[in-house]
């Protein structure tokens, strides 16, 4: 027994006959210290330097029953959607489940987000019995499919996407199998990587394990047992309080994802939320049909955007589990953009629809929790260059800087380049200086884009422009994805729009529009690449903005005189 | 018969309540004293807590001054001035484009899902930031003249609107800083005495946002801090003391007044560095090369590693919002002290910390308004804290309002006995401390269990047995000095100066004799700038790094690197060295790839000292005697209610046997011997515990 004197059992139990809450607390603690080793392991033996560097991973600690008692949260769209994958691993083996036995997957159709996510679940026995699940998603740099990465536009059907893994066996009592690691690596145009981010995956539940086991050895099933469903419960519990913080009533909204080649229009999703003063019903029925882009949202992937846009809106993340799902029930239709039969693409649903989903559900409660809403945050523009460098060996560059601004809410205004609400933050992007001496381009300016965030009493943050110029000697290959061009950030109670996303190139004094999911695109010697992001949503009508803060944004330079003016009714 | 010319060292670290001082004579023989901070004027805080150890001494403070060899001083009004907010009027000369870089932070933000928080300006307000035409590319060639104009008007702008400190940033000055020199000899020309500070020499490396962030944070302390020092500089000469003055830096390392002036950065983080030192000292006195040492005080648990007898570094610091990108001791802060906040959250559930109830109004036993109930009040109520000796019992403690403040707060929601809340508090804290322990050694690829731990600091004796039993560690050991460690460390340290240089290169790219001639070139102008502070070749010291990593990386591994390695024909040493360093932490190489340079660093050390804690052989320390309310026995909550013996850490002589359940009383700190534990009074006088280890 590892613990101190003071957790004997025997100690707790002359006054407690059930569970006690200085043992609760404790394994909570505990819980949440391991899951984050499960994360620091991955982050310390990752192979590949996309994951090393991007650390688009996370872990979590669910119960037999694939509920989610503890997560380490580094990618917010990854919690929501464990519960989905391992639920469909166990379906698929169970009862042939093994001590020793580690199970992978990344199928959307059996669970799964899109292609990239590789998920790995171990299971913890103790006394025999399955008493917990110790799983890892990682974002794979590689998984086949027409385009390098796995975000492609041109992509028509979930096989253009990448290799398809149902639920498989990875380790058999307790031995790799070598077959599945050489056939998922065989389908990866970076093997190597893969191969080293799928081992360190292991090594990373594995330990999750060991220290799991150790905390049964010390607590025992049954405390433990008993541990996770009051953790799941203070979690429903939390969250029931939080709605009962917001007014019941039946919420409508709509936002929209931009049009894209392969579609009509700009794609809307729907919901209605329906809160009463415990729960909430969240409504997608509505929504159209599946399409022939990859901006479909697995169920899974639904389901974890609308968990993140609750997690925004909640105040306290002290509680944060599945528990909270059990207030929060998600209803969709078969068959349509938000929950698509295969073979419907979905490698943009992680990030694109993501956005939209949280922003239709920010949008829906703008009057239902007033104090807790977001205005709209600047979406995800990003594009990669492919060419040759100054010594004439081929490079690719990801353009991950100038993120655009966040949306403004009930208290403050919104952040500058704080980027995409689905993920905001992250790593830290590439330096100026970086991108010049390692690569052939020069950067011609980086800074804040004046009256880019949307009007209000609390203003959106400002996005930024970004000018980039290629010097290379040869033309070289931009492949741009992204979102928002069309659709600019929402204001919300009054509170107005952002200037949307805004990208060109210039060649020879013409300017070349660069479309959100175009398909690759010629970039000449000495074009100069514009880009322009968002700013964020207003809160809030403009004219209630104080004086004090508009002289402020004037003097700063976030606000111009004409807008102060026009806008916010400055008459100075 | 005494010397007549006995002489002394002395280190004196002032913290937010108190100045400790630490006092060595030439025999050997230790004084320490602590005396209350004077947050208006520390300088005269420091003199006043001379005089207290002249007093001790029995010799008037003109007396004690001129017996003081070394003078070594750590203060926290850099860390202030940037954690309230209170630093410089800062101005920027910056390349035109670029006047955002400091605002856009790289695209990050900390606690990333707390969408709902005031955006933190950064410390150059942005009508400050100006802009000048000028670009040097990134291979050093200069693209666009310095409009030289242009820099004179927007310095007079920043001169008319009464900055305290202008920061010269610009791209690509580490490779060529011809710009930014030639701004500052604009800024002399002009005759404007004005704090100046040059990205490029306070960050040699390639990375903006970097090295225009970590010059902001040194413009923005640097004008308090230097008016600090300066001032205390004189307030001794006018004192008469010659004293050479040396300030602890967040490296561990010290530096002279006018150096430690320009670089004030590089003391943000100092305070806790002394502990480290210290840490590092004692686990040489006990032949062990790994410690951990944590310091849990009224709101934070300081953790740092000393792995092969050195204190573990990293190279960068997000703090308050900013990023200070210089080398300092890599201390992880927990959120846990004895003002941390015990309270059920909203699903139900105990948590402690990280909030915490500050000084003001402090935990409920201080009796100034605090209503919340604090890990303080838990250990007072469980009688782990003897309410009349806390702080020497200069802080009496209200037994009677930590009980209310549980009862209401945490007992009865939870339907337990104010005991029993109050045993959770503690052991939650308890598990907290080692869970962060774990997490500091495992992130590094350290097993915690190689370790010795090391507890100072006023909260963290309550919880040492435990945290050591909880880990796995088989000794912990208390310094009878704990109260005054960090003080004590400073005379454990040595001057040190660090530089480092871009280099860019994979290592397949680059032979070894240009990487010998970068270092050598780093080091001759290393000992120049070692020599003008005082220090022959005699006294001097270089270790020198590489910050290394894969290509597509971005995060580097620092690997030290010796005189024999560069003389090689070949990189494989250095290459087996770097592999196994990444192997530690991740667990696997690329041995297909090379390593990739991104600097090469070097450290010089001015030699000060070599100091030993005092032994039961030479006269032991001086300090305050027990206090009248001690009683040698007294009840403590285990569960049940346990009388236990009560021991004075003082009066313990070496060689003493104590064996737990037992308290060891401090005026600064109480021990919890658990049951079972062994307790032995080694030589030093420090405690070393040895408790149950799990099977």
């Amino acid at each position: 027994m590892t613990a101190p004197f003071l957790l004997r059992k025997d100690v707790f139990q002359q006054n407690t006959p059930t569970l006690d809450p200085i043992t609760l607390s404790v394994v909570r603690y505990k819980l949440l210290a391991i899951v984050e080793e499960v994360v620091d392991v991955m982050a310390r033996t990752c192979f590949s330097p996309v994951l090393n560097t991007s650390r688009d991973f996370s872990a979590a600690i669910l119960n037999p029953e694939s509920r989610l008692i503890a997560q380490a949260e580094r990618v917010p769209i990854h919690m929501g959607a464990l519960p989905f994958a391992v639920e469909s691993m166990i379906s698929a083996f169970a009862p042939d489940i093994m001590e020793g036995d580690v199970l992978l997957a990344n199928d959307p159709y059996w669970g799964g987000s899109h292609l990239p996510d590789i998920t790995l679940a171990a299971p913890v026995f103790y006394d025999e019995e399955i008493c917990l699940w110790v799983s890892i998603r990682a974002h794979q740099g590689d998984i086949g499919g027409i385009s390098p990465g796995g975000y492609s536009p041109s992509a028509m059907e979930i096989w253009h996407e990448g290799i398809r893994l149902p639920p498989m066996k990875f380790v058999e009592c307790g031995y790799v199998r070598q077959d599945v690691l050489r056939m998922i690596c065989a389908n990866s145009r970076t093997p190597a990587d893969t191969h080293g981010d799928l081992l360190a995956q292991l090594s990373s539940v594995n330990q999750g394990v060991k220290r799991l086991v150790q905390l049964f050895d010390r607590y025992r099933a049954a405390v433990m047992q008993e541990c996770c469903d009051a953790i799941l419960s203070a979690g429903e519990r939390a969250m029931r309080a939080q709605i009962a913080q917001w007014s019941p009533g039946v919420y409508e909204a709509v936002s929209y994802l931009d049009s894209n080649p392969l579609v009509d229009g700009a794609l809307p999703i729907k919901v209605r939320i329906t809160l009463d003063d415990r729960s909430a019903e969240v409504d997608f029925r509505d929504c159209q049909d599946q399409v022939r882009s990859f901006v479909n949202s697995p169920l899974a992937n639904t389901v974890a955007a609308v968990n993140v846009a609750f997690m925004y809106l909640s105040e306290s993340h002290d509680a944060q589990n599945d528990g909270c799902a059990r207030a929060i029930h998600v209803l969709t239709r078969k068959g349509s953009i938000v929950d698509p039969i295969a073979p419907a693409p979905v490698a943009a649903s992680t990030t694109l629809t993501a956005s939209v989903i949280i922003e239709t559900v920010m949008k829906a409660l703008e009057h239902a929790a007033p104090q807790h809403v977001l205005a709209g945050f600047a979406r995800r523009f990003r594009f990669a260059i492919s060419g040759s460098d100054r010594k004439n060996k081929r490079f690719i560059w990801h353009h991950f800087a100038n993120r655009g601004g966040a949306g403004a809410h009930h208290r403050a205004d919104g952040w500058c380049n704080l980027g995409v609400m689905q993920n905001p933050g992250g790593s830290p992007s590439q330096s100026v200086e970086r991108t010049e001496s390692a690569y052939p381009f020069e950067v011609e300016r980086y800074c804040l884009r004046p009256d880019s965030g949307g009007a209000g009493r609390k203003r959106g943050g400002c996005g930024g422009i970004y000018i980039l110029r290629y010097e290379g000697q040869a033309a070289a290959t931009i492949t741009p994805t992204g979102d928002g061009v069309e659709v600019a950030p929402y204001g919300l109670a009054g509170g107005g729009d952002a200037l949307a996303n805004a990208y060109h190139i210039e060649r020879a004094g013409k300017i070349i529009k660069l479309g959100a999911t175009e398909a690759h695109m010629d970039l000449m010697p000495g074009d100069r690449i514009i880009c322009k992001s968002a700013g964020g949503g207003g809160y809030g009508t403009p004219t209630d903005r104080s004086e004090g803060e508009i002289r402020r944004d004037l003097e700063y330079g976030y606000v111009s005189v004409g807008i102060a003016k026009k806008v916010y009714g400055y008459r100075k | 018969m005494q010397r007549p010319a006995k002489t002394v060292r002395v280190g004196v670290d002032i913290g937010g309540t108190f100045t400790d001082i630490v006092a060595i004579a030439d025999d050997g023989k230790f004084l320490i004293t602590k005396t209350p901070s004077i947050p208006e004027d520390p300088a005269q805080g420091v003199i006043q807590g001379l005089a207290l150890l002249a007093g001790m001494m029995d010799v008037p403070l003109k007396g004690l001054l001129a017996r003081i060899e070394l003078l070594i001083h750590g203060t926290t009004i850099a860390t202030n001035s940037l954690a309230e907010r209170k630093g410089a009027a800062v101005g920027m000369i910056t390349t035109e484009g670029f006047r955002d870089i400091l605002e856009l932070r790289e695209g990050t933000k900390g606690r990333r899902y707390d969408l709902r928080s005031e955006f933190p300006q950064p410390l150059v307000g942005r009508p400050w930031r100006r802009e000048v035409k000028e670009r040097i590319h990134w291979n050093g060639e200069i693209g666009l003249k310095l409009d030289e104009r242009a820099v004179c008007d927007e310095l007079k702008t920043l001169r008319d609107q009464e900055m305290e400190a202008v920061v010269v940033g610009f791209l690509h000055s580490h490779v060529n800083p011809v710009h930014e020199l030639r701004v500052r000899e604009l800024i002399r020309n002009l005759g404007w005495d004005v704090y100046i500070v040059l990205s490029h020499e306070i960050l040699g490396i390639e990375g903006e946002y970097d090295r225009f962030s970590t010059a902001a944070v040194n413009a923005y302390v640097g004008p308090k801090l230097s008016g600090y020092l300066l001032n205390l500089e004189r307030n001794l000469r006018d004192a008469d003391a010659l004293v050479p003055l040396l300030i602890m830096q967040s490296t561990g390392g010290l530096l002279p007044v006018e150096e430690a002036s320009r670089y004030s950065v590089g003391c943000i983080t100092s305070g806790p560095a002394g502990g480290a030192i210290a840490s590092a000292l004692f686990g040489r006195l006990h032949s062990r090369t790994k410690i951990v040492a944590y310091d849990t005080g009224g709101t934070t648990t300081d953790i740092s590693l000393i792995d092969e007898g050195i204190p573990v570094e990293r190279s960068k610091t997000q703090l308050e919002d900013s990023k200070i990108s210089v080398p300092s001791i890599d201390i992880q802060v927990i959120g846990l002290g004895g003002g941390s906040l015990a309270r059920i959250d909203a699903g139900g559930i105990l948590t402690l910390g990280p909030d915490s109830a500050g000084a003001h109004p402090g935990p409920a036993s201080y009796g100034r308004g605090g209503e919340q109930p604090t890990l303080t009040d838990a250990n007072l109520v469980l009688g782990y804290l003897n309410p009349d000796a806390f702080l020497g019992g200069r802080l009496p403690l209200y037994r009677d309002l930590a009980h209310k403040a549980i009862l209401k707060a945490i007992a009865n929601p939870l339907g337990l006995s104010v005991e029993d809340a109050s045993l959770a508090i503690h052991t939650l804290a308890s598990s907290r401390i080692a869970e962060g322990i774990r997490t500091a050694t495992i992130r590094r690829g350290l097993d915690p269990r190689d370790f010795a731990l090391i507890s100072f600091g006023g909260a963290g004796g309550a919880h040492a047995d435990a945290v050591s039993r909880e880990l796995s560690i088989p000794l912990a050991i208390v310094p009878r000095e704990a109260a005054v460690f960090s003080a004590f460390g400073f005379l454990a340290a040595d001057v040190r100066l660090d530089s480092q240089r871009s280099c860019g290169k994979l290592l397949s790219e680059i032979s070894p004799g240009d990487l010998a001639q970068i270092f050598s070139e780093l080091e001759n102008k290393m000992k120049e700038r070692l020599q003008a502070i005082g220090f022959g070749p005699d006294r001097v010291r270089f270790a020198s790094f590489l910050d290394c990593r894969y290509l597509r990386q971005v995060s580097t591994i620092e690997v030290s690197i010796s005189k024999k390695m560069l003389a090689e024909q070949d990189f494989s040493v250095l290459i087996s060295a770097y592999e196994a360093k990444y192997r530690q932490y991740y667990g696997h190489t690329h041995s297909n790839e090379a390593p990739f340079i991104e600097s090469c660093r070097v450290s010089g050390y001015g030699l000060v000292s070599n100091v030993r804690p005092p032994s039961a052989n030479n006269g032991g320390t001086q300090t305050s005697g027990r206090p009248h309310s001690f009683r040698d026995r007294r009840p403590v909550f285990v569960g049940e209610w346990v009388e236990v013996p009560v021991y004075w850490f003082d009066d313990l002589s070496s060689g003493t046997e104590l064996a737990g359940l037992a308290l060891i009383e401090s005026s600064t700190t109480t021990v919890m011997l658990q049951p079972g534990s062994q307790a032995l009074v080694d030589e030093y006088g420090s405690l070393q515990i040895s408790g149950v280890l799990p099977l």
